[in-house]
């Protein structure tokens, strides 16, 4: 039959194909030929079963014969096979073929015709009564006229031709999210199919799961596993996955049917947002920290000036109630610093306290005195220069002076001289430049100092003892002339003064009272023109006393008013006891009575002309005039203050 | 075909560990009667699933080599239906439906599972040493020769051990001689294999690796029904 030729055909050429495979296989290398030859029979279809031959590929031109297209079982407990009449079109009425079936359960086994047929799907249907499990069929399909058309390749056991109905419920859901908010997966179940019994242990299926995008073509396909659930990982967010799955029974080979396909989707989740609050919440964390460090520095304003700008040192005058220092207050500063309230302060000239501002820094000590107050208005300057015992209630101390306690530090002690232990001569010096006291004082003094005993005047010019302190000394002297040989004449003051009544009512008693005094009167007429000199060092070192006890020359009995200066010419003199510069030291130059003429016109200040080539300084002439005119007891009258200068007030002062 | 290949090579060795572990846990544990101490008690269902487990990785490499068998060899088709006649064990009655098998007691069921083991084991054993003397298959297949005969003795002992405790159950009855039958059952057929084809073998192997597993299943489903059934 052409059947049985067209199907020899195949046989014929594969048993030719395999007695070549047999004899190539004995050969040691033959594998690799083997593998390819099998690999290009890979379509060979699995055993037990014809129906998977592909009868066009084989037969394109040959006339094709009635055959069965394909036996299928989806339980294992029925199977159906479907037959074609091929291109024997006159067969294709329904009950024009036939089909019978041998099952060879025994050797005697028959032919038997189909049990049950569908003319409309040309399918045989065999029931759970006529089907048998691992028992080989063999199909057969007969015409009229016993015209049989057998293939031996349709012969079959049923668990060879099972293919299980596809998996129902076929679901998924989302298992997680990646982190970057890409990708997710997916678990996706299912059950199995209804008609296998897996229930009872009947069939055991494995299912294949396949996925692909939306708009592709090609499935990815996933490990066969016998579970009823698998996940799908890495599907990519916004894209649209198809999804669908099959099965077949373990150990075989044959899959069922696809199931319907199953939409996969997720949509991008915003998760933006955690990142926004974060710089949100950095934003205020800053802002809140800023508010809170300026909080703190407002708060702690006081403190942190305090430690980033120290306070400068401002000007305090002890016993002064720093309150009056301030703008308004004048007239209570000025009554206290006049003698108001703790006994005052000298006054000085308004002149003098515009070129010399440090003025401010003057301690008074206006509580201790060691002396009684009853020997103020007694001492003289000189007494009070030379630190006499009876010194003024009112002494002014320098600056550093170490024997007055002053509650304030600041003070502009800076600027003052080593206090630890001043020398003597400095200590002359610093008295003798101490300005005179003013002329009512003066006077006032002086006609005390008449009536007083002269056993203290005569104390007054001995300097053998040197000062006892030099705090008790006035802060100015009066340069009454200046030696040529750059000795500066100092005027004492009142003390001089004194010393002309002295040496006017000189007396034997006066003399007679103590040798010394005696002496020392004696000097004094001696040495008319004897003067102690202080040099003035005119570079300011600081102030060097000579010694040498020199001789002026007599100045003119009246200096011409029109002249500018008086050379002063030094004249030797023989130094008398005041040998050594520190202890024989008259800080005061003590004229000849005679001489007085000379000093009863000099003035408390003169002005320093020019320096000649001794380094002397060369002074204007004193006016002549009367007694230096009584200050006023308050010099200071509203624009001019005598004991404290405000700095408004500066202005105001007439040159 | 390289793939099948590579799988042919991949499955031996992957089936060898899991049957090291699966035959060694399978004979290791004694069972026990009366919760003797030092004793790993097993379960009936546990047992069962070993022995389930067993047979379908049996019938996996029965398939396997079938397969590869045919694609060596080219066979023809028609073959399926001469096959038959040919299997030793057609003499045994098997239930050849889920039917059949559900209503066939149990006590038959289970002589069934052991008759067929016990006829395999030789048959197997001969099949594997014809494969070993020859040098045309490569050595995956010789491999899985040995693994299936090795397979089939395990799962003998398995199933038996199964039934003892069974019997121990007083789940069957102790009419099952398993001593006694397959030295009956060996004697009878001890020479039909031996005409048999290698080809034949691995089919008629296979199909007989199938049914195993079948009934093993139903048998599991009957009287322990949890635990996947």
């Amino acid at each position: 039959m052409q059947r049985t030729d067209v199907s020899t055909v195949p046989h014929l050429h594969l048993n030719g194909v395999r007695q070549s495979i047999i004899m190539a296989v004995s050969s040691p290398s033959s594998n690799l030929l083997l593998l390819l030859l099998i690999s290009s029979l890979d379509w060979l279809s699995t055993p037990g079963s014809a129906f998977l031959i592909d009868w066009d590929h084989m037969t394109s031109s040959a006339p094709l014969e009635p055959h069965f297209t394909e036996c299928i079982s989806r339980d294992q407990e029925t199977f159906r096979c479907w037959w074609s009449p091929g291109t024997f079109h006159n067969l294709s009425s329904p009950g024009a073929l036939r089909v019978f079936y041998l099952k060879k359960e025994s050797p005697t086994s028959e032919w038997k015709e189909c049990p049950e047929y569908i003319h409309s799907n040309r399918e045989c249907f065999f029931d759970v009564n006529h089907t048998s499990v691992w028992i080989p069929y063999c199909m057969q399909l007969r015409g009229q006229n016993n015209v049989t058309y057998f293939n031996e390749d349709d012969c079959f056991t049923v668990e060879n031709i099972v293919r299980p109905d596809p998996p129902v419920s076929l679901n998924w859901t989302l298992l997680n999210i990646s982190p970057s908010g890409l990708s997710y997966d997916v678990m996706v179940n299912w059950e199995p199919p209804p008609s296998a019994d897996v229930g009872a242990g009947w069939m055991r299926i494995e299912y294949e799961i396949q996925y692909r995008e939306r708009n592709s073509t090609n499935w990815e396909a996933l490990e066969i596993q016998p579970h009823t659930q698998q996940t799908i990982f890495g599907l990519h967010i916004g894209k649209e996955y198809e999804v669908h799955i099959r099965c077949r029974m373990q150990a075989f080979v044959k899959f069922g049917e696809f199931s319907d396909s199953v939409f996969i989707q997720v949509t991008e989740i915003p998760t933006k947002e955690s990142t926004i609050p974060l710089t949100l919440v950095l934003v205020f964390g800053i802002l809140g920290i800023l508010i809170l460090i300026m909080l703190i520095v407002v708060s702690q304003q006081h403190r942190l000036m305090m430690v980033l700008l120290p306070p400068v040192p401002a000007p305090k005058i002890k016993g002064i109630d720093s309150e009056l220092l301030k703008k308004g207050k004048l007239d209570e500063l000025n009554f206290i610093l006049t003698g108001g309230g703790m006994g005052g302060l000298p006054t000085y000239a308004p002149d003098f306290y515009q070129d010399e501002p440090w003025v401010e820094f003057i301690e008074v000590d206006a509580d201790d005195g060691d002396s009684g107050g009853k020997e103020d208005n007694r001492g003289s300057d000189t007494q009070r220069l030379l630190g006499l015992p009876h010194p003024v209630s009112h002494r002014m101390n320098m600056g550093c002076s170490n024997a007055i306690s002053f509650p304030d530090d600041d003070s502009g002690r800076a600027s003052c001289y080593d206090a630890d232990l001043p020398e003597q001569d400095t200590l002359m010096l610093m008295a003798t430049l101490l300005p005179g006291q003013p002329e009512d004082e003066e006077a006032s003094l002086d006609v005390e100092e008449r009536a007083s005993e002269r056993s203290e005047r005569s104390l007054v010019p001995t300097q053998t003892g040197g000062p006892q302190t030099w705090v008790n000394t006035d802060f100015y002297a009066q340069v009454s002339n200046v030696m040529p040989s750059g000795g500066v004449v100092l005027s004492p003051g009142q003390q001089l003064r004194i010393q002309e009544s002295t040496s006017a009512t000189e007396d034997e008693p006066h003399k007679g009272k103590e040798g010394e005094d005696g002496d020392e009167t004696e000097e004094l007429k001696q040495k008319e023109l004897q003067f102690q000199l202080l040099v003035v060092d005119p570079e300011g070192n600081g102030y060097t006393t000579e010694s040498n006890v020199r001789q002026i020359s007599t100045p003119p009995s009246s200096p011409a008013p029109g002249e500018g200066y008086q050379t002063i010419h030094p004249q030797p003199v023989e130094t008398k006891p005041a040998a050594t510069a520190e202890d024989n030291q008259s800080p005061y130059i003590l004229p000849d009575s005679p001489q007085s003429q000379f000093f009863a016109p000099v003035a408390d200040y003169t002005v320093v002309q020019e320096l000649d080539s001794h380094h002397s300084l060369l002074l204007n002439p004193p006016p002549r005039q009367s007694p230096p005119p009584c200050l006023p007891q308050h010099p200071l009258k509203a624009p001019m203050p005598v004991g404290y200068i405000t700095p408004d007030l500066l202005g105001n002062l007439s040159p | 075909m390289v793939d099948r290949v590579a799988v042919g090579a991949v499955w031996p060795v992957l089936v060898g560990l899991v049957f090291c572990g699966e035959l060694t846990t399978v004979d290791a544990a004694p069972l026990c009667t009366n919760a003797q101490a030092g004793c790993h008690v097993l379960s009936l269902a546990n047992l069962f699933d070993r022995v389930i487990q067993h047979s379908a990785r049996m019938h996996g490499i029965s398939n396997d080599l079938h397969s590869e068998f045919e694609l060596y060899f080219l066979p023809s088709k028609n073959q399926i239906g001469r096959v038959s006649r040919n299997c030793h064990t057609s003499t045994i009655l098997t239930p050849n439906g889920k039917e059949n098998a559900q209503r066939m007691a149990r006590e038959e069921l289970t002589e069934v599972i052991l008759k067929l083991l016990v006829a395999w084991r030789d048959p197997l054993w001969h099949f594997h040493q014809g494969l070993a003397h020859h040098h045309d298959f490569n050595n995956f297949s010789s491999n899985k020769s040995l693994e299936m005969s090795d397979m089939v003795h395990e799962l003998r002992k398995g199933v038996q051990k199964v039934v003892e405790k069974m019997q121990t159950l007083g789940i069957i009855s102790n009419s099952i001689s398993s001593l006694a039958s397959p030295e009956v059952l060996l004697a009878s057929n001890s020479a039909e294999w031996r005409l048999m084809k290698d080809y034949d073998l691995l089919y008629c192997f296979r199909r007989d690796s199938n049914k195993v597993q079948n009934y093993l299943k139903i048998l599991k489903c009957r009287i322990v029904p949890e635990h996947g059934c």
